[in-house]
């Protein structure tokens, strides 16, 4: 009796040592001789996939396959935005794509969960030498290049151009005085634009995190005031909650502050009259200052857990190409960043396409992305809100930019 | 004090894990080491076997994995990721450095799953003690099939607990352990601990009972205003679903079908749509504005400050709150209500009672008996009610710049705002640990002092 | 006299009568008057998502159109029936559980008992979205992150907690007189058979009740949807695409549609409350009557 229970036991070790050791056995994918498997996992925006737009994603990585015979590659694709698309990756960068495209102010909370892989060498060349150095400006960390862009992101002016002329929309208080303008003004990636233009900086140069942020003393509070000002003119309307797009819709507003993607929209609205403009200057305390907008790029990233990192890399900069970039722009109206394109006359006849570009090279500033920007959105946005309910006048104005430029240098702790 | 009573075993049986180790023959003995040998000896192979397996396969996993978790638990990984540049490919190469976060998940999950083992040996003892002393005195020892047969009738409660507590364990209990070590680590994005951290033990909640800190200072703020909310949430709505729930089943009314048709519908519709759609409603250019100044109510460029005002803030939460809630109470206290007895109100009223002095006297100190469970179960919901006053107020208005928290944020949502958006962890699972804390011990001695915990069966 | 007396008496509950219709039919129009303006928006014309009117303009059917035409962007059938699977599946597990738990509290007695129930209030006081990655980690670790598998993840996630809200349940088992448990037992049913043969079909108003509450949680999360499905588009559910439609480069274009969904989730939530309305009423109060 016990002989057998003991006999039972010693099989029953042995078959599970033998199930452990076999299981261990299997999972590598085999090299062979001439080509090699290769599988990525390639993340975009829904966007960029359809069908609507003629699938630009499946058909740049089909044309990448074709061009390197040396790979047998097996493509997937996963849906993520630019914005999410650092949440996800940081989330889990095993279980992530090997190529995705990412908007480049998340650039830290990728590199925070080391997500983000470099490019070097003959790449970094090749990306350097098709792109203005702003551009890479945005996506170089402690001398590194962490992406490959292929547009720029910002936001700029739509008018209505039988209201204003030309010459008109590059004041706004001209603007004011000719017909109703709406702006953002309870937004944060917005309302600093008034700041940064009556030389209010961020982390010194944008990059010195130790710097700190500098929106306080005679500047700021000149600001403050010439904003509270600004929400009582008549002719001034806050855009919240698509208050803007519909006041264009129905003629109540003659001019708006939005990015790319409302172009459409708003081709459709205002038709022949649609113009598009990078920012004018405000007249502070009669002198001019130009408003700076927050000025960033989308790139293409690689993963640092990509199994075929030479694969991953040359994918990423194919998307960004120039190729790659004008076919995204036929396809699904992005604007491109790449030098080549923008000196052609068939893309810069596009009014959106120079008023983005003005914008990111003359009247914008690189948006800091190191870790502590992170604090900079909420006590601007609690700035307008304050102004726009009253609670921020003239008499606390002084009182409440610092509150605000304390509240961006500290962490909450 | 009423809480640390001493403990009653209502459940007293002579196979205990203590008795076992003293008394137990050999291959009791034997069965500390090898789970299931003293089954198997008493001829109850497959349950003996069943166990032996459990225990092989436990030490297998610890052998493989789980002792390799469990050593890193304590420093939490300090390998980062490693660089190299491959000059052929003209590529960067990594190797994946330690990731803190996984490793404290690993490891706690090491440590519940030891824990669960443990259990499950001492389990197999008394099992095997219980086999040894029914042999020893002559009585069946249950075999396989009647063993599960048990299962359907005196160990119901096993067959029928497990799945639900399986579950609730592996995605309630788990991840909660694992969210309270995170309060005594530095995970967070300050100081770039995101990645790699460690433990800092007590220094969070050190920083938190700090009111000269931001943190400190608001903590204690949010924390009032969660109470009040909580209170006047919880009792606006079970006052006004009474109200309107007896207005409804009185018997001059026509339609109840309607009318509770009416009200539930809004339940219908998924909170946030309906929320959000409320706050856009009650934004300064909102509808509601809108619609008040055509009317004429309201001067032709002003708004009423719904959410612009801290203290008309929390009333329109509170308000909106009354409409999101009501249906819900509708609908559990409607049975309750109905199940009043007829005699007490025919007494009352021949007493000449009018329905106020009914209302005060009969039904709501009815209904508080048998709903007490209920009214703290709400109670404490509507202090993680995160979904009415993230989508509906978002917390505004802010007063102070500085803070992290709005006037009408409650401890959940600026414990959200902290963790998703500034990605301070630790911090906000010290947040959820206080609110714990303060939660569980009202809870508990309400729950436990009421006449319905007490009187259990007395219905 | 008499007749004088029963004529006030008439004519006084003939007034409280009226003034209550009265206070129901405004308190019932302030109920139903945003779901009626949630419906109006999915019927309007205008696009964006600000109206400067309080009623639309023009009123048209190209939202719902638009919902199950353009499924380039979002998918709107596909995240229904996705959504919809996960929701009948979680709910079936869900009354289980808790038909199981209350009955087991209720009614059978064990050294666990009480801990359980001390155990179920706390848990239900922590913030449950701490706990997202965690989740997110283990169902990793069992391998249910990937392709279909993932609505199988959010199936169990759903259902999961679902054994911690056994009280009115049992409070419900607890009205059940134990003379007939016991009756039952004499006879020599086990208590398998107690619960499956007598104790189940009087719980009929609880199983709809707890059908109802399981079979709406589905549609309205998203927070945890969202990190599990990631950027598996196929997989994501309704609220993930509802909330996809108020980014900022879709929301001008879809906020109406924005309205239509909501309005097509709320039919089948609408009508199962409606089906249950006759049981709720007469069985939640009490089981056996007479």
């Amino acid at each position: 009796m016990k002989k057998r229970a003991v006999a039972v036991l010693l099989a029953g070790v042995m078959t599970l040592g033998l199930a452990a050791t076999g299981l261990t056995g299997c999972g590598n994918d085999s090299a062979e001789g001439g080509t090699e498997n290769v599988r990525l996992m390639v993340w975009s925006p829904q966007n960029d996939q359809s069908k609507d737009n003629g699938e630009w994603l499946q058909t740049m990585c089909n044309n990448f396959a074709e061009e390197h015979p040396e790979w047998n590659i097996t493509f997937v694709y996963g849906v993520a935005d630019e914005a999410s698309a650092a949440g996800q990756v940081a989330q889990d960068p095993e279980a992530s794509a090997d190529v995705f495209m990412f908007a480049n102010d998340t650039l830290t909370t990728m590199t925070d969960a080391n997500a983000l892989a470099k490019f070097g060498g003959k790449y970094r060349e090749e990306i350097e030498a098709t792109n203005t150095q702003e551009v890479l400006d945005s996506l170089i960390m402690d001398g590194d290049l962490y992406g490959v862009p292929f547009t720029t992101n910002t936001w700029f002016m739509y008018y209505d151009k039988s209201v204003f002329s030309e010459e008109d929309v590059k004041n706004l208080d001209t603007m004011l005085e000719k017909g109703v303008v709406s702006f953002p003004f309870v937004n944060s990636w917005y309302l600093p634009a008034f700041y940064i233009g009556n030389g209010c900086t961020l982390f010194g140069d944008g990059t010195d995190e130790s710097a700190g942020v500098d929106f306080g003393g005679q500047n700021a509070v000149d600001v403050t005031n010439y904003l509270i000002d600004l929400e009582q003119n008549e002719n001034f309307k806050i855009d919240d909650l698509g208050s803007g797009i519909a006041g264009l819709r129905d003629g109540s507003i003659n001019a708006m502050f939005t990015g790319s993607w409302d172009a459409n929209s708003i081709k459709e609205i205002l038709g022949d009259n649609m113009g598009v403009a990078s920012l004018p200057t405000f007249t502070l305390n009669g002198e001019e200052h130009q408003m700076k907008a927050y000025a960033g790029s989308k790139a293409i990233g690689v993963n640092p857990n990509s199994k075929n990192m030479e694969a991953a890399i040359a994918l990423a900069v194919y998307l960004g190409s120039a190729e790659s970039q004008k076919a995204h722009y036929e396809m699904c109206g992005t604007i491109p960043c790449n030098t080549e394109l923008l000196a052609d006359e068939s893309i810069s006849s596009d009014p959106v396409v120079t008023a983005q570009n003005d914008t990111f090279n003359n009247t914008s500033i690189l948006q800091p992305f190191v870790s502590k920007m992170n604090n900079c959105w909420t006590p601007v946005e609690n700035l307008g809100k304050g102004i726009r309910n009253g609670s921020i006048t003239h008499d606390n104005a002084q009182e409440q930019t610092e509150g605000m430029n304390e509240a961006m240098n500290s962490d909450g702790i | 004090m009423g809480i640390f009573k001493k403990r009653v075993n209502d459940f007293p049986t002579p196979y205990t894990c203590t008795r076992a180790i003293r008394e137990g023959g050999l291959e009791t003995k034997l069965s500390m080491l090898l789970m299931g040998f003293g089954n198997i000896v008493h001829g109850q192979r497959i349950k003996g076997l069943l166990y032996l397996a459990l225990e092989v396969i436990y030490v297998v996993f610890m052998v493989v994995n789980g002792i390799g978790f469990l050593g890193m638990l304590p420093s939490l990984g300090s390998v980062p990721q490693e660089e190299v540049w491959d000059e052929a490919k003209q590529v960067y190469m990594y190797t994946k450095g330690d990731q803190s976060i996984l490793i404290l998940l690993y490891g706690v999950a090491t440590v519940f799953v030891t824990v669960l083992m443990f259990l499950a040996w001492r389990g197999a003892l008394r099992s095997a003690y219980k086999a040894e002393c029914l042999a020893k005195e002559g009585r069946h020892v249950n075999n396989f099939v009647e063993d599960l047969k048990s299962l359907l009738h005196e160990n119901l409660h096993r067959l029928l607990m497990t799945p639900p507590v399986f579950f609730i364990f592996a995605f309630t209990v788990l991840p909660l352990i694992f969210m309270i070590c995170m309060a005594f680590t530095n995970y967070s994005k300050i100081d770039n601990h995101l990645m790699l951290f460690d433990w800092v033990g007590l220094d969070n909640f050190a920083a938190l009972f700090d009111s000269s800190s931001i943190l400190g200072s608001t903590f204690w703020s949010v924390l009032g205003w969660t109470l009040v909310w909580a209170f006047f949430a919880t009792f606006s709505n079970y006052i006004f679903g009474m109200i309107i729930s007896l207005m409804i089943n009185r018997k001059g009314t026509r339609a109840k079908g309607f009318w509770r048709f009416c009200f539930v519908l809004s339940c219908a519709v998924p909170m946030f749509v309906s929320l959000l759609i409320m706050r856009t409603m009650l934004q300064p250019e909102g509808a509601i504005n809108v619609l008040l100044r055509n009317l004429g109510l309201i001067a032709s460029d002003a708004s009423l400050p719904f959410f612009t005002d801290p203290t008309w803030a929390r009333v329109t939460v509170i308000i909106i709150n009354v409409w999101v809630g009501v249906p819900y109470t509708l609908l559990q206290l409607t049975g309750v209500l109905q199940n009043i007895p007829e005699e007490l109100y025919e007494a009352a009223r021949v007493d000449g009672a009018n329905a106020v002095q009914i209302f005060f006297k009969i039904t709501l100190p009815y209904m508080l008996y048998v709903t007490t469970p209920y009214l703290i179960t709400t109670f404490t919901g509507n202090v993680n009610n995160f979904n009415v006053i993230y989508l509906l107020s978002g917390g505004d208005p802010v007063t102070d710049l500085a803070s992290t928290a709005g006037k009408t944020d409650l401890l959940v949502t600026w414990l959200y705002k902290l963790t998703i958006d500034k990605q301070y962890y630790n911090i906000g699972a010290v947040i959820g640990i206080l609110t714990f804390v303060i939660l569980a011990i009202g809870a508990l001695i309400t729950y436990r002092n009421s006449k319905s915990y007490k009187e259990e069966g007395g219905f | 006299m008499a007749g004088q007396k029963m004529h006030s008496a008439k004519r006084k509950r003939f007034i409280n009568n009226s003034i209550v219709h009265v206070i129901l039919a405004i308190l019932a129009v302030i109920w139903v008057f945003p779901i009626v303006w949630v419906v109006l928006t999915s019927f309007r014309a205008e696009k964006g998502s600000y109206v400067s009117t309080f009623l639309p303009q023009s009123y048209t059917l190209d939202n719902y159109v638009k919902l199950f035409t353009d499924t380039t962007i979002l998918n709107f059938p596909q995240m229904f029936l996705n959504t919809l699977l996960i929701a009948i599946c979680s709910c079936i597990l869900s009354t289980f559980y808790v038909l199981a738990v209350s009955y087991c509290l209720s009614r059978l007695r064990f050294k666990l008992r009480k801990p359980y129930m001390n155990m179920a209030m706390i848990l239900g006081l922590f913030p449950g979205f701490m706990s997202m990655i965690a989740v997110y980690f283990i169902l990793k670790a069992i391998g249910l992150t990937e392709g279909n598998l993932i609505k199988l993840a959010l199936i169990l996630v759903y259902s999961g907690g679902a054994a911690l809200s056994f009280q009115i349940a049992k409070g419900f088992f607890d009205t059940i007189p134990i003379a007939v448990d016991e009756a039952a037992l004499l006879d020599g049913c086990t208590r398998w058979q107690i619960f499956t043969k007598i104790t189940l079909p009087l719980s009929k108003p609880i199983v709809i009740y707890t059908t109802l509450t399981a079979f709406m949680s589905p549609w309205l999360d998203f927070i945890f949807a969202k990190v599990i499905c990631r950027a598996n588009s196929d997989q994501y559910t309704i609220a993930i695409g509802l909330w996809k439609m108020l980014e900022k480069e879709y929301i001008d274009n879809w906020y109406t549609c924005f309205a239509a969904g909501a309005v097509l989730i709320s039919i089948p939530i609408a009508a199962l409350f409606l089906y249950m309305q006759r049981y709720y009423v007469d069985g939640l109060s009490g089981a056996v009557k007479g």
